[in-house]
């Protein structure tokens, strides 16, 4: 079997993260993020929250769904976080460990978004810590909405 | 009360079982796993193949690996079930969604009450794919995988996680509480001969030593994946009168109520506590009996906080307490609330919910042999978590 000049050599190197791929409902908040913006989408209608995104809204039911992504102010609390250490996903494997957080937004209760806490796992991690969003680029076009913990 | 009731208590029976052995990796294939235990279950029941006329299970292989799952191979459905045992059901219908064992037993009943069919046959068929369980090799994170899998954030060992480290936290639970359980299931489950945990009990230090996945969840907290097959067949009251084994009868339901936060991504610790607390009331109301009636609730426990959860919104603890309750003795079997009698899913295989089942039936018809406990006149047999699952309650007489 041949082998292109550039393959990947290692056995880890082969493993890649799955990066997001955005559809009809969640394209607004990836081309957000690419702007390096936290955009949630909004019910044009009665003004509430919803995330993931979703085709009619969870609190006014509209039969005639209209939303918009509407950029927020990145700030959160922890609600809970695991330290990953083992991966399920093989492109993570080098990453272990790595912390995982559920951020309540602080625009509605309730209002999470899962993702990775910037700090990593020496960080001093409570619930109800207060971050702030961050972005990583992963690829041309896509960057990750993550978390940093806010000094103070 | 606001009137609801369970107007099928006490008419529908279970009347015989078949367990097949809880392996790794069977040597034989799901489907003929099936077709033997099957058998055995009708055959056990006093029956005739050709009177089984209904058949329900739910099948889904509950790994977030994303196997392909052919049926006969990977899952075994009611119909594939049907049909290679040569039978032109009356009825036969899977079960969708989470609770999956206890969710079919309740389309079972439904079925025999209304007269759908006269003999049903559960299963619940689980098999453990080649390659590690729960690994995915997926390269892009599409639908509900796009808000997670980017993160790394995939499997339920690390769904879990997140809520149950909300619970150490808020209540200041320790791990060594946790020890308490695993070292009572696995103890229980050592007894048990068909159990892949046979003769394999832990101690504390074992658990506190086991290698941890996504803190506070280590392998420990998780039930190991297994090949292996049950089966149970369900009829009427005036049927089961006629049949050997006696019978056990079915004294009412509930199914969680997860909401929009219960999707498929994770669940927060307060949405598990009020889906499951919607499910508890449902099955007082419905059955007419409180959870001190209960001789055996059997807590589902796929992943062990689920124990903590079910001990509090079925009202056997406070919120925050279960924690205490299980470092006080609470759940041990010779001195406690038999909650764990049968070993559960963390002492015998990732069986999905047969464990707590079979452990109902076994001590309600007086078949658990040595294993038998004193005064077991009604059980319960959880499945899930309690805002996603169900239970069902058995009694050993007709209530």
């Amino acid at each position: 079997m041949s082998t292109a000049p550039d393959a990947p050599t290692s056995a880890s190197a082969a493993f890649v993260k799955p990066l997001p791929r955005p559809d009809e409902v969640s394209q607004g908040y990836w081309d957000a993020a690419a702007r390096r913006e936290l955009a949630i989408q909004r019910c044009d209608h009665c003004g509430w929250f919803n995330h993931p995104p979703d085709v009619v809204c969870a609190q006014c039911m509209s039969p005639d769904p209209s939303f918009s992504f509407v950029r927020v102010s990145g700030r959160g609390r922890i609600r809970s976080w695991t330290i990953m250490r083992d991966a399920f996903l093989p492109g993570f494997r080098d990453d272990v460990p790595w912390v995982v957080v559920d951020v309540e937004l602080e625009e509605q209760a309730g209002l999470t978004v899962i993702s990775r806490l910037a700090d990593g796992p020496d960080a001093n991690l409570a619930l109800g810590a207060a971050v702030r969003v961050v972005f990583r680029d992963v690829a041309p076009g896509i960057a990750l909405p993550e978390f940093e913990l806010v000094a103070g | 009360m606001s009137g609801h009731s369970f107007t099928a208590r006490g008419e529908v029976a279970v009347v015989g079982y078949a367990m097949s052995a809880v392996e790794r990796h069977s040597e034989r294939p799901l489907g003929a796993l099936t077709i033997e235990t099957s058998l055995a279950a009708i055959r056990d029941a006093g029956l005739e193949r050709d009177q089984i006329d209904g058949f329900t299970t739910g099948s889904i292989l509950p790994s977030a690996g994303g196997q392909a799952t052919a049926d006969g191979v990977g899952v075994v459905t009611p119909n594939w079930l049907a049909e290679h045992l040569r039978i032109r059901p009356r009825w036969a219908s899977g079960f969708q969604g989470y609770g999956q064992l206890s969710g079919s037993v309740m389309l079972g009943v439904n079925a025999i009450a209304s007269g759908a069919a006269d003999y049903v046959l559960v299963h619940r068929a689980l098999s453990n794919p080649r390659g590690r369980y729960h690994e995915n090799p997926m390269t892009e994170a599409a639908g509900g995988a796009q808000w997670t899998a980017p993160y790394g954030f995939w499997g339920p060992p690390a769904q879990i996680a997140l809520p149950y480290n909300e619970y150490l936290q808020r209540y200041g639970a320790s791990r060594d509480a946790m020890a308490t359980v695993l070292v009572e299931l696995r103890k229980n489950g050592a007894r048990i001969p068909w159990s892949y945990w046979h003769d394999r009990p832990i101690t504390a230090r074992d658990y506190l030593d086991a290698r941890m996945i996504a803190d506070p969840i280590c392998i420990l907290d998780c039930d190991i994946p297994v090949d292996g097959v049950a089966a149970f067949v369900l009829t009427t009251r005036e049927r089961a009168a006629d049949l050997p084994n006696r019978p056990v009868y079915v004294a009412g339901f509930c199914q969680g109520s997860p909401g929009r936060a219960g999707g498929n991504t994770f669940s927060s610790l307060d949405a598990i506590m009020e889906g499951g607390e919607f499910a508890a009331q449902q099955l007082w109301e419905t059955s007419g009996l409180g959870p001190h009636d209960i001789d055996l609730p059997q807590l589902y426990d796929g992943f062990s906080p689920f124990i903590y959860f079910w001990l509090e919104v079925l009202g056997y603890c406070a919120p925050g307490e279960a924690h205490q309750f299980v470092q006080d003795g609470g759940i041990s079997t010779e001195t406690g609330l038999p909650i764990a009698s049968g070993g559960g899913a963390l002492g015998n295989g990732r069986m999905h919910g047969v464990p707590q089942m079979l452990e109902c039936y076994l001590q309600l018809s007086r078949r658990a042999g040595e294993r038998q406990l004193p005064s077991i006149d009604v059980g319960l047999a959880c499945h899930s978590a309690p805002h996603w699952g169900g239970a069902v309650m058995y009694s050993a007489e007709p209530l």
